[in-house]
């Protein structure tokens, strides 16, 4: 194991709550970190309450989604996520930037193209003209990172899981939902291809747990075909710290819940809370321990 | 030969000359029609007795288009002059059908596949990426036998003695029972006009398509077939009726369906839950499966595209066929045929747009006032507008709302339908612009139901041939020399 391999324990836990008895539910839930580039996933678990049987796929986009169909009548549907995640630190590369007739072609050119939550409207057009002038090299991707947390305010609760990007610029303030959607609406509109990336922050320091929401940010993708994190909200480079659940073009791709169920009730915003903390270098053996026990287990049976 | 047959037309219905139909270039009567001049000539007296009571034969039988005013769907509109194709005309339209409807399946196919025609530059990926039809759900699917557009309903119109595609549709084309009932009604009304052309039979249609819905069966034997339909309030309810009456098959709406662990069930007549195997969809894929792609959507059966992602159902049309159909694919169509068959097209556009384009754009700007712009997202012949028609303040106003949203429009060179005799409601004949919509139905190769739905437009100005415009049908013949 490396040095700069930060390990954490996430606990992710989703209450929904219904008004009246739900009889069938079907859920779709993206809460399974990504395996990929510098991330892995140690050990991971989805339980539901009432039970019901996970069945995995991996999606469009590489995701994995779980669906959960929940055929006992129940007023809350509970879902809880338990992973341990393993994470360095990427490479803090500069991009280059694409040739027009190479992104045509590209499949990538889906995210350079305006998407449901992001459109290329004329005010982050013009914002980025305004913060940058003509220039749309990779200095100017990052100077836009790093000045959108300067210039709109963080408040929770300041918009919604709904809220668009004009809504972030009319009120000057938002969450990670908010800045990520409209830093990808300006490097788009500068001609590069960008992701959403949903997941979590963890703590830096070892044995510290952190408790809130989860987070998000953005990926950039350089003329060589690969992908750089930046987070609009920290105004930085991605860390060893920001672990990736899922990407998508927007927050509709991502979303970690989505749901429809039958019965005589409606339905409230869930309640999340997410814990996570970083793990010692002993705990992590404890993990694997367990993990290479129970791998024997199954080849035994 | 051009005064005789100008002669022969004066006496026969005194028609305008500009009934193209019926004639060529030169004025000269197309062969086909000889035999149905000699026919009307005969019976002209009799016709708007046939007509009456072919009004009175639909409006008996509930042959309806259109949603129900007050409980009561209007009848569809007919016309009894039937529309004539030689055999000759027939087999080139039937081989350029046919070539047309594999290249769009392999395109649907691709699309989902590895994309091959977007990083060869064939189609524009930002059309692809930006079409509201091409759902990434199913990316990566493979439906049973890889045919995707089981049926598809390709309108042609002739334009200056050729025939052109104006249009391709390949989610759900719908008017084949149309079709069925106008040779019904012809039949059952004037059966000694068939006696003096050999006419090609139709009827053959249902049990082919039947037989494409089994053979995509994931159980080959005893399968279960329904029809999906969106429920009475659509226009094309009695198609659905009629096909699942016909074909054997349940007609059934989204709520009727039902999917436990990946498998599909629908309740029978006595409430038992039959496994489902084919769904022949008459709703938009975008709204089979609230779980995945519309979320408000009540059509459809949350789970379905996931059982049919494991292929324990077969869907026909499978889902994502939209990407075909969105109308600024079509301009590269011949593209497609060249690409995918490596043949030459052989039946031409009319010539065509993508505004997305910056050298098609300009063009489309300089010649705006012989085009004709269409809204992409729209079916049923709404938002057309016709550029000849419209003021110059009124057409700066228009291009600038079009130029802001150029994905949203695609522009069609304006072309001069041809027009066929018609019946006119207060007697005698008259000219009306006609299409000619043939469903093309692929298996292991493509069958094409001789002839197809003839739509005519409601009245002799009206320049857009479509049914939700007040148009109707007429019986089309294909003759079997």
């Amino acid at each position: 194991m490396g040095t700069d391999t930060l390990t954490y324990s996430v606990s992710h836990r989703t209450i929904l709550r219904y008004s009246g008895k739900v009889t069938l539910s079907y859920n779709e839930v993206r809460m399974r970190p990504r395996d990929r580039g510098s991330q892995r996933t140690l050990a991971f678990s989805l339980l539901s309450k009432p039970w019901a049987v996970p069945r995995s796929r991996v999606d469009y986009f590489g995701n994995f989604v779980h669906r959960l169909d929940v055929t006992t009548p129940h007023n809350t549907l509970e879902l809880t996520v338990e992973a341990v995640v393993e994470n360095t630190e990427p490479r803090r590369r500069r991009l280059s930037e694409w040739d027009e007739h190479a992104l045509a072609g590209d499949p990538r050119l889906e995210f350079v193209l305006p998407s449901p939550r992001v459109p290329l409207a004329e005010n982050t057009r013009s914002l980025w003209h305004a913060w940058n002038g003509a220039d749309t090299s990779f200095d100017s991707v990052l100077a836009t990172a790093q000045r959108i947390p300067r210039e709109l305010r963080y408040v929770s609760g300041a918009t919604t899981v709904e809220s668009s990007i004009d809504d972030l610029l009319a009120g000057g303030a938002g969450v990670c939902q908010d800045f990520t959607h409209l830093f990808l609406a300006m490097v788009r509109g500068a001609g590069w291809p960008a992701r959403y990336v949903s997941g979590y922050l963890g703590p830096v320091d070892e044995e510290k747990v952190v408790e809130g929401q989860s987070h998000a940010w953005v990926e950039v993708c350089g003329s060589d075909g690969r992908w750089l994190g930046l987070d609009p909200t920290l105004g930085q480079h991605v860390g060893a710290h920001h672990l990736r659940l899922a990407v998508g073009r927007d927050y509709g791709d991502v979303a970690p819940h989505h749901g429809l169920f039958f019965g005589e009730a409606t339905g409230a915003p869930p309640d999340v809370t997410v814990r996570i903390a970083r793990m010692s270098n002993q705990q992590v053996d404890q993990v694997e321990r367990h993990a290479a026990v129970h791998w024997q287990q199954q080849q035994q049976q | 030969m051009t005064t005789e047959a100008g002669t022969a037309r004066e006496i026969a219905f005194g028609l305008p000359p500009d009934a193209d139909e019926c004639v060529d270039l030169d004025g000269v009567f197309r062969p086909p029609y000889a035999h149905l001049l000699a026919t009307l000539e005969r019976v002209a007296a009799t016709l708007p007795q046939i007509h009456r009571d072919a009004q009175q034969w639909f409006a008996d039988r509930g042959v309806t288009f259109g949603v129900p005013t007050e409980g009561v769907a209007p009848i569809f509109p007919f016309d009894p002059v039937p529309r004539v194709l030689s055999a000759v005309e027939w087999r080139s339209l039937n081989r350029a059908l046919s070539q047309r409807a594999m290249a769009l399946d392999l395109f649907v196919s691709d699309c989902y596949g590895s994309q091959r025609a977007i990083r060869h530059g064939v189609v524009p990926g930002r059309l692809l990426y930006s079409s509201t039809g091409y759902l990434r759900d199913i990316v990566g699917v493979r439906p049973p036998r890889a045919t995707w557009c089981h049926v598809s309903g390709i309108d042609v119109v002739r334009v200056k003695g050729t025939f052109h595609v104006l249009e391709d549709n390949v989610r759900i084309p719908s008017g084949m029972a149309y079709a069925l009932e106008s040779r019904r009604a012809m039949e059952s009304l004037a059966p000694d006009w068939f006696e003096l052309a050999p006419v090609r039979p139709i009827h053959g249609y249902t049990g082919r398509l039947r037989r494409i819905l089994q053979r995509i069966a994931p159980r080959q034997w005893d399968a279960d077939i329904v029809v999906l339909t969106p429920g009475s309030y659509n226009a094309a309810y009695y198609e659905h009726r009629l096909l699942a009456d016909e074909m054997n098959a349940t007609l059934v709406e989204g709520h009727e369906l039902i999917v436990v662990e990946d498998e599909v069930y629908r309740r029978d007549a006595e409430g038992v839950a039959q496994h489902v195997d084919v769904i022949y969809s008459r709703v938009n894929s975008e709204w089979l499966d609230p779980l995945v792609f519309r979320r408000d959507s009540m059509l459809g059966a949350p789970g379905l595209i996931e059982a049919w992602r494991r292929g324990n159902v077969a869907i026909a049309n499978a889902p994502g066929t939209g990407v075909a159909d969105d109308k600024v694919i079509y301009p590269y169509v011949p593209a497609m045929i060249r690409y995918y068959l490596g043949e030459e097209p052989l039946m031409d556009n009319v010539p065509t747009f993508d505004l997305t384009d910056e050298r098609q754009q300009a063009h489309v700007v300089a010649n705006i006032g012989s085009m004709v712009l269409k809204p992409v997202d729209t079916s049923g012949g709404y938002g057309i507008h016709f550029g000849r028609l419209m003021a110059s303040a009124e057409r700066a106003d228009f291009l600038d709302r079009v130029m802001a949203n150029p994905r949203q429009w695609l522009a069609q060179e304006e072309v001069a339908l041809s027009r066929a005799v018609c019946l006119r409601a207060s007697g005698g004949f008259e000219p009306r612009a006609v299409d000619l919509r043939p469903f093309v139905l692929l298996d292991e190769r493509p069958w094409i139901v001789p002839g197809g739905l003839t739509r005519v437009a409601g009245d002799p100005d009206e320049l857009v041939v479509n049914s939700s415009h007040g148009g109707g049908s007429k019986d089309t013949w294909v003759l079997t020399r």
